[in-house]
């Protein structure tokens, strides 16, 4: 319990310091909103125009840095991030929750399962180290991981979309259908989603593997495992709940950093298939200075990035007693 | 130009594509006597839809224009402004063309069912003088008052304005006073549901995709002839490009590397056609020496090889462009024969010789001249580099200035540093373009009308030069106080000789609109041969004159 705690002060410090952090950036970058809002509408907005909308946006505000930053942070805790420069007049709570559920679909799905299909994977090659999966998954895994998204993504288009028209190559869903628990738009949004998560499957199953495999080869030799053998008990036995479950400590930190990346969104991806993301937007957000969205956004990274190793924190406390009692 | 950003990406997608066959292949639909059909619109827009419509916020102004909310009169850019009646029927300008009189069409409703009249384009005119942020041309700097009579709508300017017939009549959405008058600040108004005259009205919208059915009760009997127009958001230009090559969209507006192989040779049904409209252009500061020498900046007109910045930067889909300063051969017939005779600005670094050493520059033991002060000819052009292809423009431009004895050092800035730059003046070399009109006047002016200048150091609106000469702004002045297009075509004469005498800016390439259409399903484009709007999807409100001429096969 003490350990929860503790975990729990350190998840508030943390957040109060990512929080300040976000507030500073923005306000540290060089340039102005407005110039690159004349940059994207073909500069038709100049002159008096552009001085009306800048008050417009509020970018023209004198308020001192410290009422600045007491409002954003009263903000913060209503989930109230103001008006997005790049979507203006659309709140910029509205623009990332209408992007949000894509992303975590997409996204969250396929990070969960690569995890538990290489994790998987990875043990068992060890387990039979030097057998014929052993031989031929990691390699070709070590090759995937180390071909680029863009990529792999573009190939995938170029085989399954334009060579022969079998899948979607672009957005979440069919463009004429709208969102709701009805067949079509299931199916449509499944359909569109085997080419992005094949994509990310393809990438990012590799580490897991890899990080498995070895953490695995080292547990094997660990002395309980002998005397689990000597124990005589069944191989499964031996190799879920002695070895597979200590050699995962490694993975489940890692894992937890990126659940909670997840947030971010897999910015090439959802760039090659046009999938209506987070990721892109936050890419946006930054090339058009649009504070509030990019605020918004790192917060919610932040956060979920804090949040996913507080709960690896305390999975590995769950799995593993020594951290219980570390001090 | 922002479509075209990211290049890279699409490079690599286009050799992929292009080294497979095949396409999918659309059903045409059935014939039947109401509009039917659906298009889709493959427009890299860089983000996804909002769902608002005000037709006054420039980031979704470009979606309704025209195709829901119309304008006045259309203007046709690449017709010698040839105009149309649209929610006007006739127009006369009067009193030494300060006064333009407007007549209201009869019997148009909107698409709520109650009818549009005068009143409306009224309140449409005192809406924008009411809030700034909605006059998006700057139309009340030039208008006095506005008044109704009946079925017409005076316009008063404070001068005589007939260039900007364009801006209050040729762009300006009208919008319905009963929808409108109760909104507080139309500026902040999402418009999420767009009451118009147009011939279609929103239908549905989600963050990556629209609909635009066609309005039933449309005033022009019998269009739109299209049953349903489908526009994704496209957040860049790769997956737009794919869309537009496997058929799946039937109309594109953005740059295609290696269009031949990605896109025309696919199928016959394809094709492009993407006429000049403005010129990406070089801007000399001319309040920084030796640039504010005339003769230094005409050797570097030379020291510019066009063909090759446009064969090489711009994969040959910019056209070169002339130092007359006129888009050809969208306007050329506003080219005047004795300019263009004596228009001898082609690459020849012979010529640039010639006149430096004219003036006393001699060539430095690195081949670069060295003016009679000891200065070295080296300036930096500042460049967007988001723009890949202007990026790889430059570099041709500056090889073929060194070999000419000018050192030309590009610096690619982020967009914010660019234009910041840019508007204050703060560089040796500028490179832009600008957004043009419906005739050479509309750019010219932007160049060179001291108006649209500023000290250095303080925010130029499009003059980022500094050119500044009364006389050139009296021939502006005379252009916009005549209607006689002679009078017009002969101050565009002078314009041009003040380009080759004075070269306050070098233009280098032509930026075309770009365009690209699928035959498949639909005939009535736009084309060569009968161009009757600018034809990219961005372009309003030409884009909803566009699906007024489409129809299915």
């Amino acid at each position: 319990m003490k350990f929860v705690l503790r975990r729990l002060g350190f998840f508030l410090l943390t957040l109060w310091a990512a929080l300040t952090i976000n507030f500073a950036i923005p306000r540290l970058l060089p340039g102005s909103p407005i110039t690159s809002l004349m940059a994207r509408y073909h500069g038709r907005l100049q002159g008096a125009p552009l001085k009306a909308v800048e008050a417009e946006l509020g970018v023209d505000n004198h308020d001192s840095l410290l009422t600045q930053y007491l409002t954003y942070l009263k903000n913060c805790a209503r989930f109230d991030f103001g008006k997005s420069v790049q979507y203006f007049p659309e709140s910029v709570s509205h623009q990332v929750g209408s992007a949000l559920p894509w992303t975590l679909g997409l996204v969250g799905v396929t990070t969960v399962l690569a995890f538990v299909l290489g994790t998987g994977i990875g043990a068992v090659s060890a387990w039979r180290r030097g057998g014929r999966l052993d031989a031929v998954l990691p390699p070709v895994f070590v090759v995937a991981t180390g071909l680029p998204y863009f990529w792999v993504a573009m190939m995938l288009i170029l085989v399954f979309a334009v060579a022969h028209p079998w899948l979607p190559t672009a957005f979440g869903s069919d463009e004429g259908l709208t969102a709701g628990f009805n067949a079509d738009f299931i199916s449509s949004v499944l359909q569109h989603a085997i080419l992005p998560s094949v994509t990310i499957l393809i990438s990012s199953i590799g580490v897991w593997v890899l990080i498995m495999r070895n953490s695995m080869v080292t547990t094997l030799a660990e002395d309980y495992v002998r005397m689990a053998r000597a124990k005589g008990l069944p191989g499964r036995r031996i190799m879920w709940d002695y070895a597979a479950r200590n050699a995962m400590l490694p993975s489940l930190t890692g894992f937890a950093i990126c659940i909670g990346g997840v947030v971010s969104g897999a910015v090439l991806v959802e760039y090659v298939f046009a999938y209506p993301g987070v990721g892109y937007m936050l890419v946006q957000a930054v090339e058009n200075e649009d504070f509030p969205m990019m605020q918004a956004l790192f917060l919610l990274i932040t956060v979920a990035v804090l949040l996913a190793v507080l709960l690896a924190d305390i999975a590995t406390a769950v799995l593993d007693p020594h951290t219980r009692t570390a001090r | 130009m922002n479509l075209k950003k990211l290049a890279a990406v699409a490079v690599a997608a286009a050799l992929l594509v292009s080294a497979c066959g095949g396409g999918s292949g659309k059903k045409s639909p059935s014939a039947k006597s109401g509009p039917s059909g659906t298009l889709t619109i493959s427009n890299a827009s860089g983000g996804l839809w909002t769902c608002g419509f005000n037709p006054f916020n420039t980031s979704v102004n470009l979606l309704v224009t025209g195709e829901v909310y119309e304008p006045l009169v259309f203007v046709n850019a690449l017709q010698n402004q040839k105009t149309t009646p649209w929610l006007a029927t006739g127009w006369a300008w009067s009193n030494a063309n300060k006064t333009l009189t407007l007549t209201i069409r009869d019997g148009v409703k909107w698409s709520d069912g109650q009818p549009m009249s005068a009143a409306d384009v009224l309140f449409t005119f005192n809406e924008l003088k009411k809030f700034p942020a909605l006059d998006l041309n700057s139309i009340w700097a030039v208008l006095g008052g506005v008044s109704q009579n009946g079925n017409r709508i005076v316009l008063n300017f404070k001068t005589a304005a007939v260039p900007y017939f364009y801006y209050v009549a040729g762009v300006l959405p009208i919008i319905p006073q009963h929808i409108w008058a109760p909104v507080k600040d139309p500026v902040q108004f999402k418009n999420d549901k767009p009451v118009g005259t147009g011939a279609f009205v929103m239908s549905s919208c989600n963050p990556q995709n629209f609909t635009l059915t066609a309005n039933p009760a449309y005033w022009q009997k019998g269009l739109p002839k299209i049953a349903k127009v489908q526009y994704p958001a496209f957040t860049d230009n790769g997956p737009a490009n794919i869309y537009l090559a496997t058929g799946q969209a039937q109309c594109g507006s953005q740059y295609i590397p290696n269009i031949d192989t990605f896109f025309t040779k696919r199928s016959k049904d394809h094709h492009t056609w993407s006429p000049p409209v403005t010129q990406v252009t070089l801007y000399p500061n001319l309040k920084t020496p030796p640039l504010n020498d005339p003769v230094v900046r005409q050797a570097l007109s030379y020291a510019v090889d066009r063909q090759k910045a446009s064969a090489v930067g711009e994969d040959g889909q910019e056209p070169p462009a002339s130092q007359l300063g006129v888009v050809s051969p969208t306007f050329a017939s506003w080219i005047d024969p004795t300019a263009k005779a004596a228009d001898t600005y082609s690459y020849n670094p012979g010529k640039v010789s010639q006149l430096l050493e004219g003036a006393g520059y001699k060539k430095g033991s690195d081949g670069i001249y060295v003016s009679p002060a000891g200065k070295k000819l080296s300036f930096t052009v500042i460049n967007q580099g988001g723009y890949s292809d202007w990026v790889a423009t430059l570099q041709v431009v500056a090889q073929g200035m060194k070999a000419a004895g000018i050192q030309l050092n590009v610096n690619n800035l982020s967009s914010d540093d660019y234009y910041n730059k840019m508007y204050n003046g703060k560089f040796d070399l500028a490179y832009y373009a600008q957004t043009g009109g419906p005739a050479p006047y509309y750019e010219l002016r932007q160049w060179l009308y001291s108006a649209n200048s500023a000290p250095i150091g303080q925010q130029a609106t499009t003059n980022y030069e500094r050119y500044m000469v009364p006389s050139t702004d009296k021939l502006f002045d005379s252009y916009a106080a005549t209607t006689d297009t002679g009078q017009q075509h002969q101050i565009i004469a002078q314009l041009e000789q003040i380009m080759l005498k004075d070269v306050p800016v070098i233009p280098v390439t032509e930026s075309p609109d770009w365009y690209q259409y699928n035959t498949a399903k639909f005939t009535g484009w736009v084309t060569q041969q009968n161009p009757y709007a600018l034809p990219s999807a961005f372009q309003y409100p030409d884009m909803g004159q566009v699906l007024l001429h489409l129809q299915p096969k």
